[in-house]
């Protein structure tokens, strides 16, 4: 509890310094707010404020844990029935969130442990690896190698998907370092707030690649054996999907084995793999001939079964890591730009796409844009207790921190015990 | 008001109606009928409406004698108003369908220049290409062809349009999407605009039964009126068997089957039933299960004809090849991974616990929907096993 009131007491000192600094959001007196105390975990929602002032000085007088807003707007956000708040409609919401797949150096930071049996280890699990139990606890961590992988899949997003082929305007774009392990974009496209449920979903679809089927695309087996492929002068998945199997095509055998083998990747066996890159040349050499020989895909061992493997894993590398509940649900809750984030210290902050290009929220150079808050400027330090078995490291402004283990006394620069203590694993002493 | 007359008389759902006939939205519909009905006394008025019934039930793919004359523009306003004292979600399913159906085949065969001035009057944000884009080309062995758009549909457009047809070909991720855009030939475009008309006529069954009551003794005091609606109601009394899959399958070969399909054949039944539309891999998933038992080609061809979509030569030739491939019915397992199993909708039972399997003494989940079928008819007719007691109780 004494952690707690130190970081509610640090929030709140943030707010009153820095409330000028929370902006406002659009058509603000319509959305529903929420906020989850430090108290207790019970989350305060159905609010609204009609004045920022109110907002900011809600902020000041409760420095809440984790703060939100709708994407929706009502004409009465403040009642307690979603049926009856008169919904007016949704921005379209993406959220990406490394805790939703995979990336390598979650193998390195982070930690689980099962519940059943004891078991612990590092990387990603989804059950104990002995005794198959799902009751895991998990402590994920942050690098800059895993934030980057979110803010490659905001810029694929906005690349790939929401430029060329919805015809966003990048001005309809608010994007926002989450304070913790990813990014939100906020459509705010007033073409597309009335999107229903099941709409979204279909967008949301075609920017995953989620659910595409191959032989609507072209793929297909003649009786004879033939198998047919895709072309690129084909519109939308498919020219996609052709662009990057001849950038893999053109990649060097090295990776190109890497992809086809790895078990994250397509996972081919390894006769499929040395056939594939026995071929590599001619293939690739066909199917981007001008006849009609480069719709026609044959590579020894390769049935239609291992090809739609192969294309399945090309579509997860083109496909957005987003976590579709949020984009479909028209009721969900998003941060409050320039909040604070409870797990982290962090900032919520938002960005435009070229501070994006460079933004690197564990040493940010550009201070406006800084998401960590409570760095010292007179370089204070502050002693705090490992509370967990294993801490991993931590690397904030260039500096390493860490791994520390249960019952460590360590003293650290005010922003990392920050961090360490938002994150449940030290306590102040 | 730049969208021609013709266009207006032979698609009276267009918006620009209200323009040329701003008569029908202003008036008292009694009144406006009473005046339709001082102009058109020869009877024409009630015969094509109660065609487009008869029409409607017997099933038809087609409206038998469909005019796009002045009378066609108020007799689609009529059939709105019966549709909404009939109240009947049936009738107005399958009214939404032959006439969405019969507006797909004349729009098919409408020039552009029409098509364009019905997208236009629709308020549809599309783009019209002079020279039509290439799209999507099929390369067959040495043979190549080629889908040529002379148009595309913003894609929040698209995704409204498309939004009652959940078959995957009309998925946004499997079509050509470009700068907002989704290219689609003229097929295409109708069949999204069928649909547009579909919805138009559907109705979501009025619990204001009251107001509907009330409304209908006005309407029924015009006597033409009331003996079309007489005649559409015993028309309907006549034919609505036909509309309930139980009385053609329940007793099918002998038994008795309509309880005993799984959630997952009910659901799709009961959507054809209402004349919703069917995805493509229910579609497949019913043909193969009633192939697998014994149905022959006709009878599954003829349970598809309720479909909003439904093409007579292509179904055929579908399930007979789906016949000749032979098929089995998804498995539990995939009907979930598909969605579409329903257990837990449907609160079924025998799915979700399962059965006790004798010979290993243990409680079994029902893996696939072909043994649920079987599990329930050797339920249902299994012979019954005396209980003790039963001798006692009997002789009480």
């Amino acid at each position: 509890m004494q952690t707690k009131l130190f970081l509610k007491n640090l929030f709140k000192a943030y707010y009153k310094e820095n409330s000028k600094n929370i902006p406002e959001v659009s058509q603000f007196h319509q959305r529903e707010f929420a906020f989850l105390p430090w108290e207790k975990q019970m989350m305060r929602r159905h609010l609204q404020f009609t004045e920022l002032d109110k907002f900011r000085e809600y902020l000041i007088k409760n420095a809440p844990m984790h703060s939100y807003c709708s994407g929706a707007t009502y004409s009465t956000p403040d009642n307690l029935q979603m049926q009856d708040k008169g919904y007016l409609g949704c921005d379209l919401l993406f959220d990406i969130d490394v805790d939703h797949f995979y990336t390598p150096c979650k193998d390195k930071h982070d930690l689980w442990q099962c519940k059943e049996c004891g078991e612990s280890g590092k990387g990603m699990i989804e059950k104990c690896p002995k005794c198959g139990k799902f009751k895991i606890t998990r402590l994920s961590w942050v690098c800059e190698e895993c934030l980057n992988v979110a803010k490659n899949e905001i810029i694929k997003l906005v690349n790939n998907f929401l430029v060329p082929d919805f015809s966003i305007n990048e001005d309809f774009m608010h994007i926002a370092f989450s304070g913790h392990r990813g990014y939100h974009l906020k459509i705010e496209d007033p073409k597309l707030r009335y999107l229903t449920s099941d709409e979204r979903r279909d967008i949301v679809d075609y920017i995953t690649g989620e659910n595409l089927s191959f032989e609507l695309l072209g793929l297909n087996e003649k009786s004879s054996g033939t198998i047919f492929g895709l072309l690129k002068e084909n519109k939308g998945w498919s020219r996609k999907i052709m662009q990057k199997l001849e950038e893999l095509l053109t990649q060097d055998d090295h990776y190109l084995e890497y992809f086809l083998r790895d078990h994250n990747k397509a996972n081919l066996n390894h006769n499929l793999v040395k056939s594939f890159l026995n071929y590599k040349k001619e293939f690739l050499s066909n199917i981007t001939s001008k006849e009609n020989k480069r719709a026609i895909w044959a590579i020894e061992g390769f049935t239609l079964h291992k090809w739609k493997i192969l294309l399945k894993a090309i579509v997860n590398e083109i496909g957005v890591e987003v976590d579709e509940p949020v984009s479909i649900d028209i009721h969900r809750l998003i941060r409050y730009p320039g909040s604070l984030h409870g797990k982290t210290g962090f900032k919520v902050q938002e960005l435009n796409y070229e501070e994006l290009l460079n933004f690197n929220p564990l040493n940010e150079p550009n201070p406006e844009n800084d998401p960590i808050v409570f760095e010292s400027k007179k370089k204070m330090t502050q002693k705090v207790q490992i509370t967990k078995d294993l801490v991993p490291k931590t690397n904030i402004k260039g500096e390493t921190y860490g791994e520390y283990t249960l019952g460590e006394q360590i003293e650290i620069p005010h922003h990392v015990a920050v961090f360490l203590l938002s994150k449940g694993v030290a306590k102040i002493i | 008001m730049s969208i021609p007359y013709e266009l207006v008389q032979r698609y009276p759902w267009l918006p620009s109606k209200n323009d040329y006939y701003s008569d029908i939205a202003s008036r008292e519909p009694t009144a406006f009928i009473k005046d339709v009905l001082i102009k058109y006394s020869n009877g024409e008025l009630e015969a094509r409406t109660f065609d487009i019934f008869k029409s409607a039930f017997q099933n038809l793919e087609e409206i038998r004698d469909y005019r796009d004359d002045e009378l066609n523009v108020y007799l689609y306003t009529i059939l709105k108003i019966l549709l909404y004292v009939l109240n009947n979600k049936l009738i107005a399913n399958r009214i939404a369908n032959i006439y969405s159906k019969h507006s797909f085949k004349l729009l098919e065969n409408e020039s552009d220049y029409n098509i364009y001035e019905i997208c236009k009057d629709l308020d549809i944000n599309f783009q019209y290409y002079q020279k039509p884009i290439e799209y999507k080309l099929i390369i067959d062995k040495n043979f190549t062809s080629s889908k040529k758009a002379h148009f595309s549909l913003y894609f929040i457009d698209y995704l409204k349009l498309a939004s009652g047809l959940r078959d995957d070909e009309r998925k946004l991720l499997h079509n050509a999407l470009e700068k907002g855009q989704v290219f689609l030939r003229k097929k295409e475009l109708s069949r999204l605009l069928q649909e547009l008309v579909r919805k138009k006529l559907i109705i979501e069954e009025n619990t204001d039964v009251a107001s509907i009551e009330a409304f209908k003794k006005k309407l029924l005091k015009i006597k033409e009126i009331e003996d079309l609606y007489e005649n559409i109601l015993n028309e309907w009394e006549l034919k609505k068997e036909d509309f309930e899959y139980s009385f053609e399958l329940q007793t099918y070969q002998g038994k008795e089957l309509k309880e005993s399909f799984p959630p997952c054949v009910k659901e799709i039944f009961r959507k054809i039933d209402e004349g919703q539309n069917v995805i493509h891999i229910e579609r497949l998933f019913l043909v193969f299960y009633l192939h697998a038992l014994q149905f022959s080609i006709d009878d599954i061809v003829n349970l598809f004809t309720k479909l909003p979509d439904f093409d007579r030569k292509q179904t055929e030739y579908q399930v007979e090849f789906a016949k000749k491939k032979g098929y089995s019915p998804h498995s539990c397992s995939t009907l979930k991974s598909l969605g579409l199993c329903k257990a837990k909708e449907y609160h079924d039972k025998l799915c979700l616990e399962g059965y006790h399997s004798k010979k290993y003494d243990e409680q079994r989940k029902i893996q696939h929907p072909l043994f649920y079928l079987q599990m329930k008819q050797y339920q249902k007719f299994k012979p019954k096993v005396k209980q003790k007691g039963d001798k006692k109780a009997n002789a009480n």
